[in-house]
């Protein structure tokens, strides 16, 4: 099972390094990754998985949020699909 | 220790590396700091240019934000972003890098970033529901964080317990939050902590859990952490809620406001009917408190520091190495504050104990500042006896000396079958010597019966002054969780 997760984060430094480093670093293989520069910030559309069944993807989220940067990412824009 | 943000300067390349430990340090704490490092110039990054270090992405897992200036106007902005970042909401290091050529530039550009108004909301439909969660709970207890102290909300967890009357366990970081010795406070929990504290934690049916993580060495073995309890859980920062342990009440916010607003509730209704619960806790604390009569001349360091840390009174303020020595001051210390007792919790850093006692002398003169090392930590760092005496900065030193990476032995000898392995460290130099080399008091103590006498002469020095207390190699750190075990299982030594 993958999830795809939509991120909006600001284009700077390191931001998108950032992210992905985050999203690995927590347990999660990044299957697929779609991207897209919008003004001062990028579109990105992550897909992923969780490295074992402990992985819980609010977590992730709620980790992600965290970040500096992000401005914009939340259940109403998180989206299951089959792997 | 102040509470507000450190400063650190470094160069590019070796020194901005240089940084690393320390700033991963202030990561897992959640210390506020802020890094400036140097960078080569913007033209040749990417070059692989003499002393070109690509710092942010190298601390981009360590920090909490980090920012590159590529021009100067942007400076004043960035710095003021940086100190905004590193010390709002959960603290934690923030990295700004300048190249070379925006440090040469000039600008006229004031200050830029607009720091938003953040006034304190509290949850009230969560507390209400933390205050029924508390009311219905027969065994309830308080799992107190070093966020609370971050959070400055020591004094507003401190009126919650006497207002409610509920026992309390600490984290290693959170350890004074609640005085060590205060009725109701059963001491840390965890791989090091009181059996009374365990016991509670496996016994409890509510844990009211603030500005904690259930980090690893505080749980055990999580999936049989507290079993029968559950958790009403506050944080400022959401991804510790549930990261872990599922709350059934999660309070997301500052910890002062939001406690505050629960002891207002408890207070307006009636008391809670917990007294066998309490008597039980107590009576567990009573049972298990720690002795100081083993038989013997030699040493024995937890009733050393017991006694160095009352004799210095509320002054008190330990900045503790990594190892035996700081389980055994996180142990038997009494700390009349959670400021009392500097260490390095999430990181386990080896020496950090000289340098902390450093800062925390600077920053509080009046205090009576002791920094308890062990032989193989304070040898980490221990070029900074240079700084202790560049500044005449009069700090003590407790070094602990078992001629050995005493906990690496420990676990050596009671989990991988006696088979031990580059812990030897018995070809030490002489501290005593090297201290005087570098120009500070240094003496021995290496027969309990002249503890007392050195530990008054120790408090009593005028400048920096080192005791260097040599210690039986075979002495171990009792009561132990073995790793990956239950907090239930707790092995106790002879």
């Amino acid at each position: 099972m993958s999830d795809t997760i939509h991120i909006q984060i600001d284009r700077a430094d390191g931001s998108l390094q950032r992210l992905i480093g985050l999203v690995e670093r927590r347990g999660f293989h990044i299957d697929g990754i779609n991207m897209a520069d919008e003004g001062s910030f990028r579109k990105i559309a992550l897909t992923v998985r969780g490295r074992d069944a402990g992985r819980c993807m609010d977590n992730l989220g709620r980790q992600i949020d965290r970040l500096f940067g992000v401005r914009r990412i939340g259940n109403d824009i998180i989206q299951s699909e089959a792997a | 220790m102040s509470g507000r943000v450190g400063v650190c300067m470094a160069t590019s390349g070796p020194g901005a590396t240089n940084l690393i430990t320390g700033i991963a340090n202030a990561m897992m704490d959640s210390v506020p700091m802020v890094c400036i490092t140097g960078n080569v110039p913007q033209g040749v990054m990417g070059t692989d240019a003499f002393q070109e270090i690509d710092i942010l992405g190298v601390t981009l897992p360590i920090v909490k934000h980090s920012i590159l200036v590529r021009d100067a106007a942007e400076v004043p902005a960035a710095v003021e972003e940086a100190f905004h970042i590193a010390a709002s909401g959960r603290p934690g290091p923030v990295l700004v890098d300048l190249p070379k050529d925006v440090q040469f530039a000039q600008t006229t550009e004031d200050f830029g970033f607009h720091i938003p108004n953040a006034t304190p909301t509290v949850d009230h439909d969560a507390i209400a529901a933390a205050e029924a969660a508390i009311r219905a709970a027969r065994k309830p207890l308080v799992y107190i964080g070093g966020g609370v102290k971050i959070g400055g909300a020591t004094q507003a967890v401190r009126d919650f317990v006497r207002a409610t009357n509920i026992p309390q366990v600490s984290t290693l970081n959170a350890l004074g939050t609640v005085p060590t010795d205060a009725p109701g406070m059963l001491g840390m929990l965890g791989m090091h902590g009181t059996r009374a504290a365990n016991e509670a934690v496996q016994e409890a049916d509510l844990l009211i859990v603030v500005g904690a993580r259930f980090d690893d060495r505080a749980t055990g073995k999580l999936a049989e952490f507290a079993p029968n309890a559950g958790v009403v859980h506050f944080d400022i920062d959401a991804s510790e809620v549930g990261k872990l342990r599922a709350a059934n009440v999660a309070v997301v916010g500052e910890l002062k406001t939001g406690v505050e607003a629960l002891t207002q509730r408890m207070r307006a209704g009636a008391a809670l009917d917990i007294q066998p619960w309490t008597v039980d806790c107590a009576r567990a604390a009573a049972a298990g408190a720690h002795r100081y009569d083993a038989p013997g001349e030699g040493v024995y360091a937890p009733a050393l520091l017991k006694e160095i840390s009352e004799a210095a009174g509320d002054a008190f303020v330990a900045a503790c190495d990594v190892g035996q020595h700081q389980m055994w001051a996180a142990q038997h210390c009494r700390f009349a504050s959670p400021e009392a007792h500097i260490t390095s919790g999430g990181l386990g850093a080896m020496g950090f104990g000289l340098p902390a006692g450093i800062g925390a002398k600077m920053a509080r003169p009046e205090a009576t500042v002791v920094t308890i090392a062990g032989d193989g930590g304070f040898m980490m760092n221990i070029q900074e006896l240079a700084t202790l005496k560049r500044y005449g900065v009069p700090l003590k030193i407790v070094l602990i000396d078992n001629s050995s990476l005493g906990l690496v032995r420990q676990w050596q000898e009671l989990f991988f079958a006696e088979n031990y392995s580059e812990i030897d460290l018995s070809d030490n130099p002489d501290f005593v010597k090297v201290a005087e080399a570098f120009g500070i008091e240094a003496f021995r103590i290496d027969r309990r019966d002249q503890v007392s006498e050195g530990v008054q002469r120790l408090l009593a020095a005028d400048g920096p002054c080192l005791a260097h207390v040599v210690i039986d190699p075979r002495d171990n750190v009792w009561p132990l969780v073995p790793p990956g075990k239950s907090n239930a299982e707790m092995m106790e030594g002879s």
